[in-house]
């Protein structure tokens, strides 16, 4: 055999020592909470008689928020919840953090082992994976919750959380918790909450400094702004969850969920509730006369719809102030425009590296027999009585407590008897307009 | 050269490529002072004794009431207004007249800029308590009937829908995203003060737009059709803050930036006044320039 | 003496490795890490093919290895004089070393057939006991309701968390929603491709009561090595009343009771 080359062992070496090098021989940094890029550059818009250059003016009030935050809430590693949250610190404990076993052998490190990698460190929806998924995992950070049991704009009750972990979410990529112990499901959910409470305060704290402050001010730190301005009306809305559920109509008469839909004794149920649906309400112009949700496919959820609104205002911005005849500017006209180019490009990139590519929502197709937010009858009443917060299904409830809602209570259940029945409806019922039944269509 | 060392850089290469991954380019963000933070986070968890010293200056309080007033007068040019895509129930909406994009609504003679909403941000003294009376947001044509709807948190709103479709009225911000079939209507209790105005869209008909603001104090006025606005029942004696908004304005925050140096017009679209009992201070003529109404 | 030793390294290296193989092979049941308990009626025949392959490809590969290690240790170059002789190969061989494993090979997949149609063929006619549909990132169950027949309003819709009767044939009717996944049940020797299209019938009948694993045994994305679920045996009676109990709930139309709901 041939003696190995210079050549050989040259190669050898590079790739040997290029492996090396890439993947390095010293410990991992520990993980730290990621910003709301968005938000932070939203709020430092440039103002003008910037005294600092705006790049370093920008930094310094984003690292302010970030070190207001840090004292609040802590870190990823080290969970802090300060009283008025109602957080309850051990489940925190258990949640965050690197995976490992405490000393009596508990699974610590909950949330990086089974939520990061998609729902991301800081709960923002933007974890390793989430650019692969459809739909987009949750962004915890604007407190908004789909699928839950209180009024349209309240906090999911932690019993809502819970039961999410357990069903999954059929139709996305949320897989079902079931098999974990409930412990560490009610850990998980806790830590939920902790995220949301986080992102809300940071939304609250841009909002703010972009609201209130001038250029050379700094963000209050005292207890009576941190926690009695900002901290306790978000953990008051949490914890006011309980409160809010809304109110479930009786079943009326004519309605048996024991029995299947299309069983005789539900009959005038579904008819009623067909009525309701194909009637003036509106359900057909989304989710189509077929219900197959082909009624419109151009709208935005709440939060693809706020990276859809930033980006126009930031394109039209750089192509205004690219336009912009710097020539005649005065030297503080000109300082200004830099400084808004500056913030406009830093924009553009906040935007391509810290927001997914927005996706329109289709309206859902309801002959498949998913339901993403739970298929028992409570469930659906609760999807048709406040919508989906979040998202541009309305709702026929009324909207708040002594409301009046398009369809009363109790008839809602003649909707949702309706819609229980339409993957197994017979292909005869529709005629022309005849849909592929679930059955065949699966 | 030989087979191997024509293959090596792009060995090289290959193994760098799969290292380092095709990973999207963030943004370094900032990080926090950890040591800064801790020093934070002390003062928040200890018993604060005596009554914080710290943020709250005394507010300043008088008596009596007074007015303002104003007219917004536009310098540049609204040009023409755009039709809007109307690619729903076609058979209803846009038939009573076209469908144009009302964001702008310049009067053609006097040049009045309507829809400019003046509101006071903060105020130490309310002189009428909160109304009864519902105010009325209605659409028909599949379009709003009122571009910018005020109402005090607490006064009822009649959510009506005069038209012969179904609409669904989306209040951003609150809990109220209710289907309202034609002809029908439903009221709801304005909630929660907002802190600029926020859209009141139809999910069903995208084009559908306006705005509502939903203030405490109800020191809120919007200008008419000739740009002019007023707001009585001030207090008076304390300075306050206005805040000057329209929903085509370049400002940050949609606060509209115009160049008034004796009021010290501020570019978050502010200025602050006090008023004196009994005086309805009368501002004049508002000069809107171009360069603070966009697209 | 540094060449000679140079020689004996190679040949001791080598000898290590069926002396490691065996001995691993050897130890490893007092570690736990053999084969799964094996609670099925089918799963004795098909671990005792994988002994009798595992002694007769054992006992080949050890005389192999030993082979190896004898020719590298007494033919060692450092210990001979004069050059190996060049031969043209021998016929012989071929034939004998040809022959032997295509007999045994062959005799194998006789062997075997019963094991597998047992398994793979023979599907008892009966309704299916439960539909399970592979899913990223968990197993979506589907029973079929009072009625028996899968596919209508009535069914009972479980994630993750199989339970099915003990001592009695079941028949699971396998159907994937997105990619391939694979429906492994290790302690019941029983694993399908969970193909995206098809409905693949899959039996057995499990002999004790008790929990197992559920694992998925085909790459189906990034959450393949958490896709895990839970199959649980159980009396007939228990069974039923685990139904009755998730279709109540199933059904559920109020809130659940005040009592049910934790403390904030």
């Amino acid at each position: 055999m041939r003696q190995s080359s210079p050549s050989h062992r040259f190669v050898a070496a590079i790739i040997a020592i290029v492996t090396v090098a890439a993947v390095g021989c010293g410990k991992t940094p520990p993980a730290s909470f990621r910003l709301n890029m968005v938000q932070a550059t939203k709020a430092t818009v440039p103002e003008s008689g910037l005294e600092k250059p705006w790049a370093s003016w920008s930094r310094e009030r984003q690292q302010q928020v970030a070190t207001i935050l840090e004292a609040m809430f802590g870190t990823p590693d080290e969970p802090v919840a300060l009283p008025e949250t109602g957080l309850d610190l051990a489940k925190l404990q258990l949640a965050a953090g690197p995976v490992r076993s405490d000393i009596v052998g508990r699974k610590n490190g909950l949330y990086r082992e089974h939520c990061a990698h998609c729902h991301g460190i800081s709960g923002d929806g933007m974890g390793p994976t989430a650019a692969f998924l459809n739909p987009y995992p949750r962004d915890y950070r604007q407190g908004k919750f789909k699928f839950k049991s209180t009024w349209r704009d309240a906090k999911p009750t932690h019993d809502d959380l819970v039961r999410l972990l357990h069903e999954g979410v059929i139709g996305t990529s949320m897989p079902s918790f079931a098999l974990l112990p409930p412990a560490q499901v009610d850990a998980l959910a806790e830590y939920v909450k902790y995220l949301s409470m986080r992102g809300e305060a940071e939304i609250a704290l841009f909002t703010y400094a972009e609201q209130e402050l001038g250029a050379d001010e700094a963000l209050p730190t005292t207890k009576e702004f941190l926690v009695d301005e900002v901290l306790t009306p978000i953990a008051e809305k949490w914890q006011g969850a309980a409160d809010a559920r809304i109110p479930v109509a009786a079943i009326p008469a004519g309605v048996d969920f024991n029995l299947p839909g299309n069983d005789l004794a539900n009959r005038d149920s579904v008819a009623r509730g067909k009525a309701l649906f194909l009637g003036d309400g509106g359900c057909v112009k989304c989710h189509g006369v077929t219900a197959l949700g082909d009624g419109q496919a151009n709208d935005y959820d709440d939060w693809n719809k706020a990276i859809v609104a930033v980006s126009a205002e930031v394109a039209v911005g750089l192509l205004s102030s690219k336009e912009a005849a710097t020539g005649g500017m005065s030297s503080d006209a000109l300082a200004d425009h830099r400084a808004r180019s500056a913030w406009l490009d830093s924009f553009a990139h906040v935007l391509e590296g810290d927001a997914l590519r927005p996706r329109t929502i289709p309206p859902r197709n309801l002959r498949i027999g998913h339901y993403r937010g739970g298929r028992r009858p409570i469930d659906l009443y609760r999807r048709l009585y406040t919508g989906i917060n979040g998202a541009p299904m309305p709702g026929v409830g009324p909207s708040g407590p002594g409301g009046k809602g398009s369809v009363a209570d109790e008839e809602i259940w003649h909707l949702v008897n309706y819609i229980r029945s339409l993957p197994y409806e017979m292909d005869g019922e529709l005629g022309a307009d005849r849909p592929m039944v679930a059955k065949d269509r699966f | 050269m030989t087979l191997s060392t024509r293959f090596a850089p792009l060995c090289v290469l290959g193994l760098a490529a799969a290292v380092s991954g095709c990973s999207r380019p963030r943004i370094e963000a900032p990080v926090a002072d950890a040591a800064a933070a801790i020093t934070i986070r002390e003062g928040l968890t200890t018993v604060a004794a005596g009554a914080g010293g710290g943020a709250g200056e005394a507010q300043v309080s008088g008596t009596g009431w007074g007015g303002l007033k104003g007219r917004f007068v536009f310098a540049g040019d609204p040009g023409q207004p755009k039709p809007l895509v109307v690619d729903k129930d076609t058979e209803v909406c846009g038939k009573m007249s076209k469908l144009f994009d009302q964001s702008l609504r310049v009067d053609t003679s006097s040049k009045g800029l309507a829809d400019v909403v003046v509101f006071v941000r903060k105020s130490s003294r309310v002189k009428n308590p909160v109304p009864t009376t519902p105010v009325v947001f209605d659409q028909r044509n599949c379009e709003f009937l009122t571009p910018v709807l005020v109402a005090r948190v607490g006064q009822p709103i009649d959510v009506r829908n005069s038209d012969t479709v179904g609409h669904n009225t989306n209040i951003d911000g609150t809990s109220f995203n209710q289907l309202i079939p034609a002809g029908q209507g439903t009221t709801y209790t304005a909630a929660g003060e907002m802190g600029m105005p926020r859209p009141a869209t139809c999910n069903i008909h995208p084009w559908m737009k306006a705005y509502m603001i939903f203030r405490k104090d109800g020191y809120v006025a919007v200008s008419s059709a000739d740009g002019s606005f007023e707001i009585p029942d001030l207090p008076a004696g304390e300075p306050l803050e206005f805040q000057v908004w329209h929903a085509r304005s370049t400002g940050s925050g949609g606060g509209l930036v115009l160049e008034q140096p004796e009021l010290k017009w501020n570019p978050k679209g502010r200025f602050t006044l006090t008023l004196q009992a009994d005086e309805i201070k009368d501002l004049g003529v508002l000069d809107v320039p171009a360069s603070a109404i966009g697209t | 003496m540094f060449k000679r030793i140079g020689g004996i390294f190679w040949a001791l290296l080598f000898l290590a490795v069926p002396v490691l193989g065996v001995a691993t092979f050897a130890i490893s049941p007092f570690y736990d890490h053999w084969l799964p308990k094996d609670v099925s009626t089918h799963g004795a025949a098909i671990d005792s093919l994988f002994y009798f392959i595992l002694v007769l490809t054992g006992v080949v590969f050890v005389v192999t290895e030993f082979l190896l290690f004898w020719f590298m240790w007494k033919y060692d170059r450092n210990n001979q004089e004069g050059h190996a002789t060049y031969i043209q190969g021998s016929h012989t061989l071929e034939v004998v070393w040809t022959i032997i494993p295509a007999a045994t090979l062959v005799f194998l997949a006789i062997y075997q057939m019963n094991a597998w149609a047992d398994v793979k063929m023979r599907r008892p006619s009966m309704a299916p006991t439960v539909e399970v549909i592979a899913r990223q990132f968990e197993w979506r169950l589907r029973y079929p309701g009072r009625d028996g027949t899968l596919g209508t309003a009535d069914d009972l819709f479980v994630v993750n968390d199989l339970h099915l009767p003990v001592d009695e044939d079941v028949l699971i009717q396998l159907k994937s929603m997105d990619v391939l996944h694979s429906f492994f049940l290790p302690n019941l020797r029983i694993k399908q491709d969970a193909v995206p299209g098809m409905k693949i019938p899959v039996w057995f009948k499990a002999r004790e009561v008790g929990q197992f694993d559920i694992v998925c045994a085909e790459l189906c994305g990034w959450g393949h090595y958490k896709m895990k679920g839970r199959v649980t045996f159980e009396s007939r009676p228990e069974f039923e009343s685990w139904l009755e109990r998730k279709y109540a709930e199933q059904q559920a139309t109020q809130p659940p009771a005040e009592a049910d709901v934790a403390a904030e």
